[in-house]
């Protein structure tokens, strides 16, 4: 038999722990914009953005996008540790344990409120080991609009990253479809690093992500 | 907070409110003790409101596994502590920005849609057996647009861990 009683821990449920109304806090007064927990949060202006990018070019060249790709790398590990960190402090439950609709919606949640745009996962391709990650608005490519090839490189690497430490494996990510060449929203696909290698130079034949994933 | 409310103490930098908008802010404020006195009785009958509705649950769904009927319950009292919220504050975006989608989309995975019709048809029974005219007429809106919310619930999606 059911007891509700007993269905309330604490007499709290855990729900949507990165509701923007729950997450965005802070002390404003004192110049402070925390998440819920008391971590410090920050409100990155675009136009310094604009400058790391203007800056990076100026110095590296045509590196400028590795570098921002290793930039996301290191972005995605950390982002990862601290974001298995808050959902096992908040739902009590390690992430390993977590139901995998659970662990997305909180990472598609955690996307939106953080100002990073809209993010889906794809599943379709899993039987061939591949998962294809689409975003929407990104605030990283206004500055890089009418490319040639894709250009989310700090999205392409936090993703390497974070699904990498997810899945306990080496995997890769190659942008397929960027919003700076005119697309609706950005694609990637991501899995085995030696797997996604092929996609790389499909990507720079130009071939669209409809054509890449037919010939996958 | 209502949005329209809201806007209204946003207002202060520019101009005086017009008696229109005070008739806004009127018609909330003289509403708020019936708001308070039907969240305090859904707070309290929280737990006999949802035991019958699980007892009934467990009736219609004797081959259910205990843990999706748990799950389904717990859903509908967050929904339940999400709407009494809204009722409150008269601002049905919070119940849709905090949790509707949120659970609709895990209830599609779940693919629970013949519970979670049931268990708010049961509880609609019990709402309407425990609170007032008034307080029911207050929180009825709410429960109403989680419900249509559930009963749109897209397709099932497979999602593999």
């Amino acid at each position: 038999m059911i007891s509700i009683s007993d269905l309330l821990v604490d007499n709290q449920i855990p729900s949507n722990y990165f509701s923007s109304k729950s997450y965005v806090q802070g002390d404003l007064e004192l110049g402070l914009l925390e998440n819920r927990r008391g971590d410090r949060l920050l409100a990155l202006p675009s136009t310094l953005i604009e400058g790391m990018y203007a800056g990076l070019k100026q110095e590296t060249g045509q590196a400028a996008g590795m570098v921002l790709f290793n930039c996301g790398c290191w972005w995605g590990k950390n982002f990862y540790a601290r974001f298995c960190e808050e959902l096992t402090e908040y739902y009590k439950v390690a992430v390993a344990d977590m139901p995998m609709i659970e662990f997305l919606q909180n990472l598609k949640q955690c996307w939106i409120t953080h100002g990073w745009g809209r993010i889906e996962l794809d599943q379709g391709l899993c039987d061939r080991g591949f998962v294809v990650v689409k975003t929407w608005n990104s605030p990283f490519i206004q500055f890089a609009e009418g490319a040639t090839t894709p250009s989310c490189y700090l999205e392409s690497g936090v993703l390497t990253s974070f699904f990498s430490n997810l899945t306990g494996r080496e995997l890769g990510c190659v942008q397929t479809a960027c919003e700076s060449m005119g697309m609706d929203h950005n694609q990637f696909v991501i899995g085995l690093s030696k797997r996604v290698e092929p996609i790389q130079e499909m990507v720079q034949q130009g071939l669209s992500h409809d054509d890449i994933m037919a010939r996958l | 907070m209502h949005p329209t409310i809201e806007s209204l103490f946003d207002a202060a930098e520019r101009r005086y409110l017009e008696q229109n908008e005070l008739d806004v802010l009127t018609e909330y404020v003289e509403s708020l003790p019936d708001r308070v006195d039907a969240y305090r009785c859904l707070r309290d009958r929280e737990v006999a409101i949802m035991q019958s509705v699980a007892d009934q649950l467990e009736i219609q769904f004797s081959t259910e596994s205990q843990e999706t009927l748990e799950r389904c319950l717990r859903n509908a009292l967050l929904m339940m502590r999400h709407a009494a919220m809204s009722m409150l504050q008269n601002d049905s975006e919070l119940l849709d920005q905090q949790l509707t989608v949120w659970l609709t989309e895990t209830n599609a995975v779940y693919n629970t849609r013949a519970i979670d019709t049931a268990l708010y048809s049961l509880l609609n029974q019990q709402l309407e057996a425990t609170l007032t005219p008034t307080q029911l007429k207050l929180i009825h809106p709410y429960i109403s647009a989680a419900e249509q919310a559930m009963n749109a619930q897209s397709e099932p999606i497979t999602v593999t861990a």
